[in-house]
């Protein structure tokens, strides 16, 4: 894996400008500063201007195109998909194409439906979940964009050209400012809310406070914008995700240095599979690393050949890269330590009896397989999807009110006095075999002494009274 | 000379001639205009069950929902101006309904809406051709307002080389796209789902006709 290839710089457009500057794409502006101006004029204000990219240059397209039609006597496409911008902003396209943001609806597109079909209804999907995931676009046969799946810039849209993702899903059209790409604000739209937090955990973190407070300081306009060189006042979610620092390189592949998976019901440390074709694929640590060469399915469906693998560590080493522009190694080994400990905490703790109870409740036929109609997989969902999210992020960001209040003490709070309780009731005389034998250890040996008293809730409980028994 | 200072030629039968060819002539024009404006309206046109389809789409434009209550039938679009270009409309337009009589099931409104693009692209060139007359009957270039802010200086600056049809199509009927993107393909699976038929039912029925 090239993590530590310099460059550090962001990717030079290697296309010569006799590549663009269409001739029809002059004659837009003039009705478009009349008709939808707001565009036009951010336009006009944008480097693309100044470079003499134009309207059709991003527009354009060939009859044959799915989303093809005429306009004022050209052929055009409303969508500008990642490989239309891919033709001047080739190594930003490869990287983005093969990131976990790029699959953002592959990942998701089985198990939606039970929650914006069956629990809600379909017109939250359009509205909601595929404006941050991406949708499917649908071209009509009569030449228009299905309002089901259009207007949207998700990032993980299947575009009708087969390519997957939206640019302006974090580069605001037609401006496309690098300082506004580089705003924590740029992620806020989808990384906010209660099941991944970032922007609320970013802004309580002292990365946050830090930036927020030096945000002249950030040189966010600058033509290159390489942490610890030019610019040291603070991180934003670029700066760790995908900027540069260093030596490590800038990249598009926004979850490539990322050692964990935080949203999944039990957190996993991933290998990094490279495949042939640029396409990326996250496995879990513990499965075995495919050979190079070998034939893996990826998150689409489709089949792709190993050609190199990152480890969990390598990734790390990535990130900590980036840390140590502003943190000595040994602070930057210990802060990831204290994160790796809740990670190991909530799976061990919470998430595996969780997932086991679940499990065995299902195969006994305690539960019907129909999600959500039952109230304890609401319980469930939110302990690893909610909560359990946002402790994780917390401790990976840095935000300790999202680390315990926000996520862990509700983890604890919920699979207590929620979880546990609708599971034996839903065990019932198997209770004992089904829930108890899935806390065995020492997470849960508290438990086991009832008498142990302590001042939190603020009553004093007099000495000698009767011993309670375990509420089990 | 007469006595009524008459040319010599003018005798008793031309005179004859001359009254009996006025009255007949003026009677033909008046029968044509009549004529015109009788397979102008949108009950004649409506009388064929294939153009109720077209009909449909037309009543939930504003061309016929008008604020005003200015509404313009099919003949005021479709037929040009001008006694002699409207019969002329009217003769070539007998093509319609040779096909109506003997081409494709236009009454079956999965033919209609299979061969509709076709149909579109032949009016949209019809418009061309004439350079939108029959628009400019009813809406002068230099009067356009619109009721959004720049509507009317994109008339009057953005319009060089242009007429109406150009921008303005997909008005009244169901939309067609333009003729250089448009995919046949695509347009039967719409259709297909749109009636519930299995795919490739469309081609087939097309290969049929």
């Amino acid at each position: 894996m090239a993590l530590s290839l310099s460059p550090a710089d962001a990717a030079k457009v290697a296309l010569d400008p006799g590549q663009w500057g269409h001739p029809a794409g002059e004659a837009c502006v003039s009705c478009h500063l009349k008709a939808s101006s707001g565009l036009a004029a951010q336009w006009q204000a944008s480097a693309h201007q100044r470079a003499g990219v134009n309207c059709m240059d991003c527009h354009q397209a060939t009859a044959a195109d799915a989303d093809a039609r005429e306009h004022e006597g050209q052929v055009i496409a409303t969508i500008v998909s990642p490989k239309d911008c891919g033709r001047c902003h080739t190594q930003e396209f490869v990287e983005q194409q093969g990131s976990v943001h790029a699959e953002a609806y592959a990942i998701i597109k089985d198990r939606v439906p039970a929650l914006a079909q069956n629990l809600t209804g379909a017109a939250v999907q359009a509205a909601g979940c595929d404006q941050c995931h991406g949708s499917l676009v649908k071209v009509r046969g009569d030449g228009s964009l299905d309002p089901a799946t259009w207007p949207n810039s998700g990032i993980g849209r299947v575009n009708p050209d087969g390519s997957k993702g939206s640019c302006s899903a974090c580069h605001g059209r037609h401006l496309f400012s690098k300082a506004q790409a580089r705003e924590p604000e740029a992620c806020v739209r989808c990384h906010a809310g209660p099941d991944s937090p970032d922007k609320e955990i970013f802004e309580a973190s002292k990365h946050g406070m830090l930036y927020a407070s030096q945000r002249d300081r950030m040189n966010l306009d600058a033509a290159q914008w390489v942490a610890g060189r030019d610019y040291t006042a603070a991180p934003t979610c670029v700066t760790c995700h995908m900027g540069a620092a260093g030596k490590l390189p800038a990249t598009h592949d926004v979850g490539l240095r990322n050692a964990w998976s935080l949203n999944s019901p039990v957190s996993q440390r991933q290998l990094l599979v490279v495949l042939e074709d640029g396409g990326k694929l996250e496995l879990p640590a513990s499965a075995p690393v495919p050979k190079r060469g070998a034939e893996i399915t990826k998150a689409d469906g489709t089949l792709g050949k190993v050609k190199s693998v990152g480890t969990p560590e390598r990734r790390r080493q990535a990130m900590s890269m980036v840390c140590q522009e502003c943190h000595g190694k040994p602070f930057t080994d210990a802060f990831m330590k204290q994160f790796d400990a809740v990670v190991d905490l909530f799976n061990g703790k919470f998430a595996e009896p969780a997932r086991a109870i679940m499990a065995g409740l299902y195969a006994q036929g305690r539960l019907t397989p129909l999600p959500f109609d039952e109230p304890i997989e609401f319980t469930y969902w939110e302990l690893w999807h909610d909560e359990g999210a946002r402790a994780r992020h917390g401790a990976a960001m840095a935000s300790p009110n999202h680390t315990w209040w926000e996520g862990m003490y509700l983890v604890g709070r919920n699979f207590y006095s929620r979880f546990l309780p609708q599971a034996r009731a839903a065990a019932g005389d198997r209770s004992a075999a089904l829930v108890d034998a899935q806390l065995t250890g020492d997470h849960h040996q508290w438990l086991t002494d009832p008498a142990a008293g302590n001042p939190i809730l603020g009553i004093d409980i007099p000495l000698g009274t009767d011993a309670v028994e375990a509420p089990r | 000379m007469s006595r009524l200072g008459v040319p010599l030629f003018i005798t008793r039968h031309v005179l004859i001639a001359l009254v009996v060819g006025g009255i007949g002539g003026l009677t033909f024009a008046g029968f044509l205009l009549e004529f015109d404006r009788f397979t102008s309206r949108n009950a004649f046109c409506t009388a064929c069950h294939s153009m109720t389809y077209a009909e449909t789409a037309y009543q939930r434009s504003s061309h016929y929902n008008s604020a005003s209550g200015v509404r313009a039938t099919c003949g005021d679009c479709h037929v040009s101006p001008g006694m002699l270009a409207a019969t002329w409309d009217h003769l070539i337009g007998g093509k319609d309904l040779l096909k109506q009589w003997f081409g494709p099931d236009y009454d079956d409104p999965v033919v209609n809406a299979l061969l509709l693009p076709e149909a579109a692209f032949a009016a949209r060139a019809w418009f061309r051709d004439r350079d939108s007359a029959t628009c400019k009957r009813c809406h002068t270039m230099e009067a356009i307002q619109g009721k959004r802010a720049d509507t009317a200086a994109i008339h009057r600056e953005e319009t060089a080389g242009k007429t109406c049809i150009d921008c303005h199509y997909n008005l009244v009927h169901r939309p067609v796209p333009d003729q250089s993107t448009f995919k046949r393909d695509a347009w039967n699976r719409m259709i297909e789902e749109e009636f519930g038929l299995a795919p490739g039912m469309a081609g087939q029925m097309m290969a049929d006709d």
